[in-house]
């Protein structure tokens, strides 16, 4: 940080070395990789682009639909308003962490069984945000699990399969699979 | 052997294991090495002459590998409908003038987003400002700004007709006259767009003389066709690949110009090139559903049957045809289904207006047709004193009816649908009752009936489907389909259809789809009609490998073919089980004996086989489809006479999809539309001021959110059977239940409220000026003030 | 995805930050929780050229002071109040209205300093402009007002969304500000400029540290309300945040802070309907009063699709019913919804 301090001290140099790559360290699902990143680019670029982690989707890319939603430490966010700076040395996880190998978790399982998976494009970001909720909450009400999953839009389904679902996990209300 | 192990059963999504993992691959997870990043110039003006446009500062920009305009295109049109009197008419780039904001103008190639933002910026265009017109009436008048020159054989008096439709049968006036009772309302609907959450994305690689295209689409074999003409090219230098899809609801049908884009600039930089739509391109600039204005006159007898329906249908259609001139037929269709009507007079005009182009949505039309319909029937029966469920019997049509255009019902339920909608939900016990004695508080519940149906697998190019099935040595068997799941489930249902008619597993069925080099040809999963078409193709191609299998193992065993039958990949005698042949030992047989057949089943389908084209457009001649679903919903809503607050409650679904394939694919289907159509009632609209949209975004573009769901319940009317070997009839179910509920929730307004809202959504606002204008009228009582003429 | 390039540096301490601040000028933003400001990059309303990054330094938790204040870190994030035990015993009214910010992945990156700084809105501003609503609005230097082309003056008639500034204001609440010459505290609402082309009195080099909110007297209590089409994810049509204080006979208003978020440059009071009720006996007929005459006094800006007449119905039936919900909270008979 000193070097950086005095780097911004004389505006002509600031311009000089403006944007640079830097190299950051991210735990993503276990694995640390180290990339060189802009200050300009967003978590959910790097995730894709530069480590290949496809999983997450890009949608909207201002905040608003939830579809690459990633935990950093835990945190569900939003990877498209997120700089990746900001996310040196931290945990990430994504959708291709959440099953054991082959297993997969009981929210993916749930989601299969009770139909919440159509196009399947906010199925990642959902899938994030139940996982976080279910760890947060193992039996979350009906209004708990709306408001961990309000930031999270999904167009196909109208949500109640994805309801029934996170019920379905966390082992709530008598939900059975719909679909064998 | 009747028994069905996998279709008509809830079996789990195919691709469900790759969505919940994230392996599944969209087209933005297609990456190939050296790819150029693709962006577009799009015009900030409504209407405007190009005078001069130069890009040399754009081409002369560090990094920026390739800039085209209209000049470096071979000048073909395109258009969603293409016929003689509707031949295409839009450009993949704008020539000499635009038509509406975010038109597409330039599109530059360079080696990363900044590059190719900063080349747009240097495309340097000198305007002149035309006047430009929004409103459709306004287009209309004689002297309105010409977008584009009226149809030629549109009537005279009107501006900026992109195209009408035009029928009659009966003699309205005469039914007028010998109606019992007359009304004439107007409707409209805002402006709504379709909402998937998989942006418009293209990867183009030109490479070795072939174009390999991946894109967001609802129909590769479309994309190609459409795609091949504006380049030039042979379909057999197109290739399209799959890519699963993030959602469509109608807007991924037609040809958009960042396709022809990334096409065009990686066959000139030779590089792989990608171009991705931003969420406020898509909301500003590209295509959304049709607003339309409808005008009603219905005369009914005093015991509500109706005599005879005027209906005046005007589309805002946006500065090119699009699927406008589709919307004003369809417009027409959607009256005339459920109902009979002796007499009717139809004219749809589809009218030019600097807005965006107008694509097809889930329902199209259908949504705004129901809503207007439905809502007067109520204020009909409630004139007439009749309850919403006898006047709606009084005049479903009943199966087997024969309707204006030749089409039939054939085993259609919508009675039985209406009867049974009205039984569940019991709507009789429940409508007018806080009218009747308002509850405490400040929350009225009121409950509301619509109906509707939809036609399944019209004819439109491509028109039909075929399915290959390859048997593998081992009995397991490889699928070859055109047909793309766009997230409705057409692999698995074709992979259920597959193992059941070869009694194979699901496991043993695997789907090679949507490539158009690799799989035949298919209708895509745009005209609702995929499980019947593709699927009755796929029933033909399975059942062809199994008679081969058949014939093969009745040499064999030396037995009658019709003595056998199969079960879990082992066809047995049918009196003497003992006796059988494994399919592994069949196919084996039958590459030794039948010169190396390793037996592959071929199937194909078209609906209508006897119809030579789809129907007139302009006359609404011809047939339009054998397979009509029908459908009754109900609405229960909750309205807060407070604040004007109204939400769904409760949405009864009753409907005739024919045979379910797979029932828990339908309820999906079901719970999106309702959640759909929640959205057109009470929150969504594309605000939009001199062209531009105000709220690009989903912020301000209220689509549902987990907190809008309602009790979504169904129940299926089952009209058709499915059996081994025979054709099947499955009807639609994937948009035609998005209209239904959205008149019925309007109805339920009504009930709760007493107030009858003539246009959506039916927002917190209008409630409330419905809710102010009945207590002054019961306050300012006008002496001698009839009900409604 | 952002388009343009930018430096970036993380201080370890809000006194670094400032001094980084202080240095580069006008060209800097600080970055928190990132949720208002990316986005506005994004589009390219706010083009900084240096960002400063909180992100490094670690936000206190909520404490209890000694003469029963709390202290809340600017820091926080806001999901972490959300479930602080402590911030829901004591002002649960703050509590409630950090639970309806945004969606849950806002409310877990963002912080309450940023949701109090948070820009003003508007439908034409919060978009790009490369090809849409091009020529700049007063707000973006130019001069012109898109949704108010009457406007004919260097005036934004933005809106300020934060729905966490209205019940701080309620609360009295106050706010440690730290800058170059140290540290000064004002109360929540003289945060606001009432201008929309600039709505923060806030320096360049200057951020917010915490918020102090003193102890809630006797007799007091307290509603929340805001109205949104869906229930969630969106920014409030209308935000209501009312603090009561009741005499000791349980019915005359010894006190009352009435405060509309939403609908105006900044969180507003309408004092004459304060007054109003202040010595007065909270009856059904007084509270239908002073939210007519409050929605009147608010002078609601039409704004994401809402006129101005309904943004008026809606403070007038929901300030009454959030007010109704206080004093039935107060007497314990509030019902359980």
């Amino acid at each position: 940080m000193d070097m950086a301090t005095s780097r911004v001290a004389g505006g002509d140099n600031a311009a000089r070395t403006k944007s640079r790559s830097r190299l950051i360290s991210l735990c993503v699902n276990g694995e640390w990789h180290e990339v060189a990143v802009k200050p300009r680019n967003m978590l959910i670029e790097v995730i894709r682009d530069t480590i290949g982690l496809t999983g997450s989707k890009a949608s909207c890319e201002s905040g608003t639909c939830g579809a690459c939603t990633m935990l950093v430490e835990d945190r569900p966010v939003l990877g498209c308003i997120t700089l990746a700076l900001e996310c040196d040395g931290k945990r990430i996880e994504t959708v291709e962490g959440l099953a054991d190998g082959e297993k997969l978790s009981p929210i993916q399982e749930a989601f299969l069984d009770q139909g919440a998976v159509q196009c399947g494009f906010c199925t990642p970001g959902m899938l994030i945000s139940a996982t976080a909720l279910l760890r947060d909450k193992p039996k979350p009400t009906r209004e708990e699990i709306n408001k961990a999953l309000e930031g999270n839009l999904c167009r196909c389904t109208g949500y109640n399969a994805i309801v029934d679902a996170v019920m379905q996990a966390s082992g709530q209300g008598g939900v059975k699979a719909v679909m064998k | 052997m009747s028994e069905l192990n996998y279709v008509g059963k809830s079996m789990k999504r195919k691709d469900g294991p790759d969505k919940v993992t994230g392996k599944a691959v969209y087209t933005q997870d297609v990456k190939l090495p050296n790819t150029l990043i693709g962006r577009i110039l799009r015009s900030p003006h409504a209407h405007a002459r190009i005078l001069r446009i130069d890009t040399s500062r754009a081409k002369a920009l560090s990094g920026v590998k390739a800039v085209i305009t209209v000049e470096d295109t071979k000048g073909i049109k395109h258009g969603f409908v293409e016929t003689p009197r509707y031949p295409p008419d839009q450009e993949v780039l704008a020539r000499g003038k635009v038509v509406h904001v975010g038109e597409e103008i330039a599109a530059v190639a360079a080696v990363d987003q900044i590059t190719a933002q900063k080349a747009l910026g240097l495309i340097d265009i000198e305007w002149e400002i035309l006047p430009a017109v929004f409103d459709p009436e306004e287009a209309m008048k004689q002297g309105a700004p010409e977008i584009h020159p009226s149809h030629p054989k549109a009537p005279g008096k009107h501006s900026n007709i992109g195209g009408n439709t035009e029928t009659e049968w009966g003699d309205v006036e005469k039914g007028f006259a010998e109606s019992h009772y007359v009304r004439e309302d107007r409707f409209e609907c805002q402006l709504r767009t379709h909402g998937y959450l998989e942006p418009h994305v293209t990867l183009a690689h030109w490479e070795s003389d072939k174009l390999n295209v991946w894109t967001s689409s609802m129909g590769v074999f479309v994309k190609r066709a459409k795609l091949a003409k504006v380049l030039d090219l042979p379909y057999s230098s197109v290739r399209i690949h799959k890519t699963y899809v993030g959602g469509t609801f109608g807007g991924k049908i037609d040809l958009y110009s960042h396709e022809y884009c990334a096409s065009r600039l990686s066959m000139i930089t030779g590089r792989p090139v990608q171009i991705t739509a931003s969420r406020e391109e898509i909301f500003s600039a590209y295509r959304h559903a049709q607003p339309l204005i409808l005008e009603i006159k219905t005369g009914v007898k005093k015991d509500g049957t109706i005599v005879a329906q005027r209906i005046r249908a005007i589309n805002n259609a946006g500065a090119f045809r699009g699927s406008g001139v589709v919307v004003i037929f369809l417009a027409w269709g959607f009256t005339m289904i459920p109902y009979r009507i002796p007499n009717l007079k139809y004219e749809g005009f589809s009218v030019y207006t600097n807005h965006t182009v107008r694509a097809p949505q889930r329902g199209h039309g259908a949504p705004k047709v129901r809503f207007a319909i439905e809502s007067q029937m109520d204020m009909i029966a409630e004139a007439l004193g009749i309850d919403p469920i006898t006047i709606r019997l009084r005049n479903a049509r009943e199966p087997g009816e024969q309707l204006p255009n030749g089409d039939n019902t054939h085993n259609g339920g919508l009675a039985a649908c209406v009867a049974l909608a009205a039984e569940k939900s019991d709507l009789l016990a429940k409508f007018g009752r806080d009218r009747k004695s308002p509850p405490k508080g400040t929350i009225r519940r009121g409950i509301g009936i619509g109906t509707s149906a939809y036609m399944g697998g019209t004819l439109i190019y491509p028109n039909g489907s075929a399915v290959i099935v390859k048997m593998n040595d081992d009995g397991s068997a490889i699928v070859l389909t055109g047909a793309i799941d766009i997230g409705q489930g057409s692999e698995t249902v074709i992979s259920q259809i597959v193992a059941e008619e070869l009694s194979i597993g699901m496991d043993d069925v695997k789907i090679i789809s949507a490539d158009t080099d690799v799989t035949p040809q298919d209708i895509g999963a745009w005209i609702s009609g995929m499980t019947y078409v593709t699927g009755n193709a796929a029933r033909q191609a399975a059942g062809n490998a199994r008679e081969k299998l058949l014939q093969v193992a009745a040499e064999k065993m030396g037995v009658p073919a019709e003595n056998l039958l199969t079960k879990d990949k082992v066809v047995y005698h049918r009196l003497n089980p003992e006796l059988k042949m494994t399919y592994r030992e069949i196919i084996a047989a039958s590459v030794a004996t039948h010169r190396g057949d390793t037996i592959i089943g071929e199937g194909f389908w078209r609906t209508m086989r006897d119809e030579p084209t789809h129907p007139s457009l302009a006359t609404t001649k011809g047939r339009w489809t054998e397979n009509y679903a029908f459908s009754a919903q109900v609405a229960e809503v909750e309205v807060d006479i407070e604040t004007g607050e109204a939400r769904l409650v409760k949405a009864l679904t009753v409907h005739d999809c024919g045979f379910p394939i797979n029932p828990a694919l339908v309820k999906g289907q079901i719970d999106g539309q309702i959640s759909m159509a929640i959205g057109h009632a009470f929150m969504e609209e594309v605000l939009t001021k001199d062209g531009y949209t105000r709220n690009p975004n989903w912020l301000d573009y209220r689509m549902p959110t987990i907190h809008n769901m309602a009790i979504s319940e169904d129940a299926d009317v089952i009209t058709e059977q499915y059996r081994v070997g025979q054709p099947y009839r499955t009807k639609e179910v994937g948009e035609g239940l998005i209209s239904g509920i959205l008149a019925a929730m309007g109805n339920a307004v009504y009930d709760a409220t007493g107030v009858r809202l003539h246009s959506t959504p039916f927002s917190a606002e209008k409630i409330l000026a419905g809710l102010r204008a009945i207590e002054y009228a019961a306050k300012n009582p006008k002496p001698g003030e009839k009900i409604r003429a | 995805m952002i388009l343009f390039d930018f430096d970036y540096e993380r201080p370890d301490t809000m006194e670094d930050a400032v001094a980084l601040l202080g240095r580069a000028g006008e060209r800097a933003r600080a970055l928190a929780g990132g949720t208002d400001l990316l986005p506005s990059m994004r589009m390219e309303n706010i083009k900084p050229e240096l960002l400063v990054s909180l992100g490094t330094i670690e936000p206190r938790e909520p404490e209890l002071l000694a003469d029963g204040s709390i202290r809340i870190d600017a820091l926080s994030r806001l999901a972490s109040l959300e479930n602080s035990g402590l911030l829901r015993s004591k002002v649960p009214m703050l509590t409630q209205s950090i639970h309806v910010v945004g969606g849950n992945q806002i409310r877990q990156m963002g912080t309450l300093g940023g949701n109090l700084c948070q820009e003003t809105r508007c439908m034409e501003l919060d978009q790009k402009h490369d090809y849409q609503f091009v020529a700049p609005c007063y707000k973006r230097g130019g001069d012109l007002c898109y949704p108010f082309p009457q406007n004919k003056r260097n005036v934004c008639w933005s809106v300020y969304m934060s729905d966490i500034a209205p019940a701080l204001i309620a609360l009295d609440a106050q706010l440690e500000i730290i800058g170059e010459t140290g540290i000064r505290h004002i109360r929540v609402e003289e945060l606001f400029t009432r201008d929309g082309l600039k709505p923060l009195k806030l320096g360049q080099a200057e951020l917010l540290r915490a918020v102090i909110i003193p102890p809630t007297p006797r007799g007091f209590s307290w509603g929340f309300h805001k109205s949104t089409v869906r229930g969630g994810l969106e920014f409030g049509m209308v935000v209501i945040a009312v603090a009561l204080r009741l005499a000791e006979d349980g019915k005359t208003c010894a006190d009352a802070r009435i405060v509309i978020g939403a609908v105006r440059e900044g969180p507003v009071r309408p004092s004459a309907a304060e007054r109003s009720l202040k010595g007065a006996p909270l009856d059904e007929k007084l509270l239908v009063q002073t939210a007519a005459a409050a929605s009147k006094e608010v002078n609601p800006l039409p704004h994401h699709g809402f006129t101005k007449r309904h943004l008026m119905d809606n403070i007038r039936v929901y300030l009454r019913r959030t007010m109704v919900q206080a004093l039935e909270r107060e007497h314990g008979t509030e019902r359980s919804d």
